[in-house]
């Protein structure tokens, strides 16, 4: 048997980290996206052993500053795509710059530099990678899924669709049964 | 119909014939006994007018008697007695007459014995007066009495006489008048008679000129059908024959004579006679096949062949069935119909056929070919080309750099070439699955594959609402492809590509111009750019293969874009058309047509 | 965290010489410090595979047309095999019908990959998918719905 699942990967983290730090008996506050507050000292070996059992559920503690910020940038970006109320009036290179306080040229720099793609393009690929889901529930149409992503029209987000995938949503959603056919035949 | 009608109509007549056939034979039964009876009645008064005869024979007899013996009385002469036994004589047999012919009637019988006593009585009177007279001493007074006496009963003889005379009269009188009420009574019924044997007779007349009419026409007819049906045998290479399985007998028709290579009834309908004309391969199948269904009486159906009388192998299919004809025999009936042509025809299909499928593999595999086997080297060569031009440029001369930039443009177009001939191809061979296809979502594709070229270009798209229709989508993509590549490839330089794509009426000009019967039986769609155009007067040209009309190097192109646009356009039963202007751009219209296509 | 220094594991699998050195040309000059090995055929490539204490490669090209065991063959293998459910398929052939993509994706590839015709665009290629993969594979992206044809 096989079971089509819907998560929500916030919450599942969450919950992991909850878990995770109540083990080992540490007083923790969850901040945003990514931050955990954490109100004692812990030792090395405490915190050896929580960087241990939470890679097992390919949660890192990322210890460089760096790398913060990217976590950061990367946190803000699916935040607002993925709350339509949260989506910016200003452009969002305005909207990262005033919520991170860098400047955004910076920003850019740091996040190609660790991550082989612009923020413009982490941008696009997040979106379609919630579009693909969108179109996998199939509950929407292609004009409540553009507007949901804040695209100005449906051509506009087939295009990206297809600079992305290289596919139409069309024969991307026909794909994705196929395989799901294929698979439950098995 | 009309001999149903023919039939009915005799069925009525029959009944009507008889019924006037009863009604004369009562009125000549009629007739017969009333002539009977007629005869019996001028029997009757032949016998009553004879016995009234006798009577008054036998009446005037006695009175010649009388007579003569009162003469004798006067005169003693003795001549006046020598009748005497000659009137008795006569009396008796007067009276054995009258005895004969009052044997039927019982009470005239009486009568005639009560007289044959008077007469004997007067008789005896007779010879008592003559006595009397003859004696010598006459009694004077004596004889008067007696003569008195002989007088009165005379006399009472003759009332009685004279009453069964009357009363036979009388008799006859009535007879008569009964005869000749009879006699009337028989000369109407004669009369109807005749009538009605005129009547039945005209009726008759009439019936049969009719029938005979109806006959004439009805055969008319049937030789018209029959004429008829020997032509149409003679057109279609048809022809029939029949056996009567009773007699043996077989009829052939003229056309089936003709199948045979000779003329009509050339030889007496036999089997023997057609069977030599049967091709010798074939003669033991036929005949076999023919003398089973003689005795199993199924159907029969066969393809044998004729060689005839010229030597000419005719292919021939041979339908029997049984039926019985109008006497109830059992009939064979054959249809035999020439389809040599066909067979031929046939033939030749298959060969067609199978070199056609044969062309069509050779054009799969060449297909193949050009679509991959021949783009995997070219491609190595496109790869070593740029693999030079980036590490070993430098190192050429500048004459080598110039030929190694020409070699390039060879093999980019020639891979162009190689491209758009598989696509060409691909609108030639089969696959084509007409389904329901939305022309706003080929041409949102279309845009989609060529974003890269429309944004180079920076064109500007104008697309309006299209409609749905039966269409091979993959073929409609790549004609729209084409026409927007076309036009892009085509545009001015210093003009911004403008490109419309939007369905239009159609127009009463092209409705005349095109032949297009109904101009709702086509959608049209209409592309329009703002490029370079050309000469109206290539308009056609422009949908051959090959043929490019731009040779400018700055517009490659391989002459085969349009005429793909073309052959994809008739693929779908539709045109294409194009307008335009040099420098002013180019309008394609394609007529697609809205019914189904298959 | 896989970061931008970590090294990358290729896998090829092509039955033409040309076209291995070509991939192999450019990998080296994006400079990318990728690891990446060759095989020549379908059967070459699953053996390696199916060595037990082998390094799981982060992407693997896969030539369609190969003698023996064809690209699809191997895709199917390998789609089959839960160890491998990590492992981005990428479709490297000279056909762009879109059949061979649809049926490809279908059995499970992840990328699609029409061989191309320059050098340069080559390089291009395999940068982009590179760094597309990295992304699915560092963004917490469903691999599972990660289709690429370039």
């Amino acid at each position: 048997m096989k079971l089509n699942y819907n998560f929500d990967g916030n919450i599942a983290c969450r919950t992991i980290l909850q878990d995770q730090l109540e083990k080992l008996n540490i007083n923790y506050q969850l901040l945003d996206l990514g931050q955990i507050e954490i109100s004692d000292n812990i030792s090395e070996d405490t915190f050896e052993e929580l960087q241990t059992s939470l890679k097992r559920f390919a949660i890192h503690i990322i210890d460089n500053p760096k790398g913060q910020l990217i976590q950061k940038i990367k946190d803000a970006i699916i935040e607002i795509i993925y709350d339509k109320e949260k989506f910016p009036n200003t452009t969002i290179s305005q909207y990262l710059a005033d919520k991170l306080n860098y400047r955004y040229g910076y920003m850019t720099n740091i996040f190609s530099e660790y991550t082989h793609t612009s923020i413009e393009n982490f941008i696009i690929i997040q979106k379609i990678e919630r579009a693909k889901k969108f179109i996998i529930d199939g509950e929407l149409s292609l004009t409540e899924i553009s507007y949901e992503l804040n695209y100005s029209s449906v051509a506009y987000l087939s295009t990206q669709f297809k600079k992305v995938t290289g596919l139409t949503p069309s024969m991307f959603k026909r794909v994705i049964d196929k395989r799901r056919k294929l698979s439950n035949t098995e | 119909m009309k001999f149903l009608k023919l039939f009915k109509n005799s069925q009525v007549f029959k009944l009507a014939l008889g019924v006037a056939i009863l009604v004369v034979c009562y009125f000549g039964s009629k007739f017969f006994s009333q002539m009977q009876r007629l005869t019996s009645t001028l029997e009757l008064i032949a016998k009553s007018n004879e016995t009234q005869l006798e009577l008054e024979k036998l009446l005037s007899i006695i009175n010649s008697y009388d007579y003569s013996l009162r003469n004798y009385i006067i005169t003693k002469d003795e001549s006046y007695l020598q009748n005497r036994f000659l009137n008795r004589g006569i009396i008796e047999e007067g009276i054995k007459k009258l005895k004969i012919l009052t044997v039927n009637d019982s009470v005239r019988n009486k009568d005639i014995l009560t007289l044959e006593k008077l007469i004997n009585y007067r008789f005896k009177l007779f010879r008592e007066t003559l006595i009397a007279a003859k004696s010598s001493n006459v009694d004077r007074l004596g004889l008067n009495s007696k003569l008195k006496k002989s007088n009165d009963y005379t006399e009472m003889m003759k009332l009685f006489v004279y009453k069964i005379i009357n009363s036979e009269r009388l008799k006859t009188k009535f007879q008569n008048s009964n005869h000749q009420f009879e006699l009337q009574d028989s000369l109407m019924t004669a009369f109807l008679l005749i009538i009605l044997s005129l009547l039945i007779l005209l009726l008759s007349f009439n019936k049969t000129n009719g029938d005979i009419e109806d006959l004439k026409q009805a055969n008319d007819k049937l030789m018209l059908l029959n004429e008829s049906f020997n032509a149409a045998e003679k057109t279609a290479g048809f022809g029939h024959w029949m056996v009567n399985l009773e007699t043996n007998q077989y009829t052939f028709s003229d056309n089936m004579f003709r199948l045979m290579g000779v003329e009509p009834n050339a030889f007496e309908s036999t089997l023997e006679n057609s069977i030599k004309y049967l091709h010798p391969d074939d003669l033991e199948y036929v005949t076999q096949v023919h003398k089973d269904s003689l005795v199993n009486h199924q159907s029969t159906s066969i393809v044998f062949r004729f060689l005839t009388a010229s030597n000419e192998v005719k292919y021939i299919m041979g339908v029997g069935s049984f039926t019985k004809d109008g006497n109830g025999n059992m009939i064979k009936i054959g249809v035999n119909y020439d389809i040599t042509d066909q067979y031929k025809r046939t033939l030749e299909l298959e060969e067609n056929n199978k070199e056609l499928k044969y062309i069509n593999s050779e054009l799969e595999s060449f297909n193949n070919i050009v679509s991959h086997d021949l783009q995997e080297p070219l491609r190595k060569i496109q790869m070593f080309i740029s693999r030079v031009e980036e590490k070993e440029f430098d190192g050429l001369s500048q004459q080598g750099r110039d030929y190694f930039s020409k070699i390039r443009i060879a093999a980019n177009r020639m891979q162009t070439l190689l491209i758009d001939l598989v696509n060409y191809s691909r609108t030639i061979k089969g696959d084509k699955v007409f389904v329901e296809t939305d022309l706003n979502k080929i041409i949102s594709d279309t845009i989609q594959d060529l974003t890269t070229n429309i944004e180079e270009k920076s064109a500007i798209l104008h697309i309006g609402q299209l409609p749905i229709i039966k269409a091979i989508p993959f073929q409609l993509k790549q004609l729209f492809i084409n026409l927007v590549s076309n036009s892009l490839k085509y545009s001015q330089e210093d003009n911004i590509p403008q490109i419309n794509i939007n369905s239009e009426v159609i127009t009463e000009e092209e409705v005349s111009n095109y032949e297009i019967i109904n101009k709702e039986d086509y959608y049209k769609i209409v592309v329009e750019d703002n490029g370079i155009g050309f000469k109206q007067e290539y308009a056609e040209k422009i949908f051959l293969l090959f043929k490019r009309l731009e040779t400018d190097p700055k517009y490659s192109g391989t002459g085969l874009g349009l005429a793909i646009c073309n052959r994809i356009v008739e693929n779908h039963k539709g045109f294409i058309k194009v307008k335009s202007e040099p420098n002013r751009g180019s309008k394609f219209y394609i007529f697609l047509p809205k019914g189904d296509l298959v | 965290m896989i970061t931008h220094q970590d090294p990358m594991h290729i896998l090829l699998a092509d039955d033409d010489e040309d076209d291995r050195t070509f991939f192999s040309e450019a990998i080296t000059e994006l400079k990318m410090d990728n690891k990446l090995t060759l095989f020549k055929d379908g059967k070459d490539l699953m053996d390696y595979l199916e060595l037990p204490d082998i390094k799981l490669p982060h992407i693997l090209f896969l030539d369609l047309n190969m003698p023996g065991k064809t690209g699809i063959d191997c895709l199917k293998e390998i789609r089959a095999n839960t160890r491998f459910k990590d492992v981005s398929v990428a479709i490297y052939s000279t056909s762009s019908s879109e059949k061979d993509i649809e049926d490809t994706f279908i059995e499970g590839a992840n990328i699609y990959i029409k061989k191309p015709n320059d050098f340069s665009m080559l390089k291009k290629v395999i940068k982009e998918v590179i760094n597309m993969n990295w992304q699915f594979h560092t963004s917490g992206l469903n691999i599972e719905t990660f289709f690429f044809s370039i």
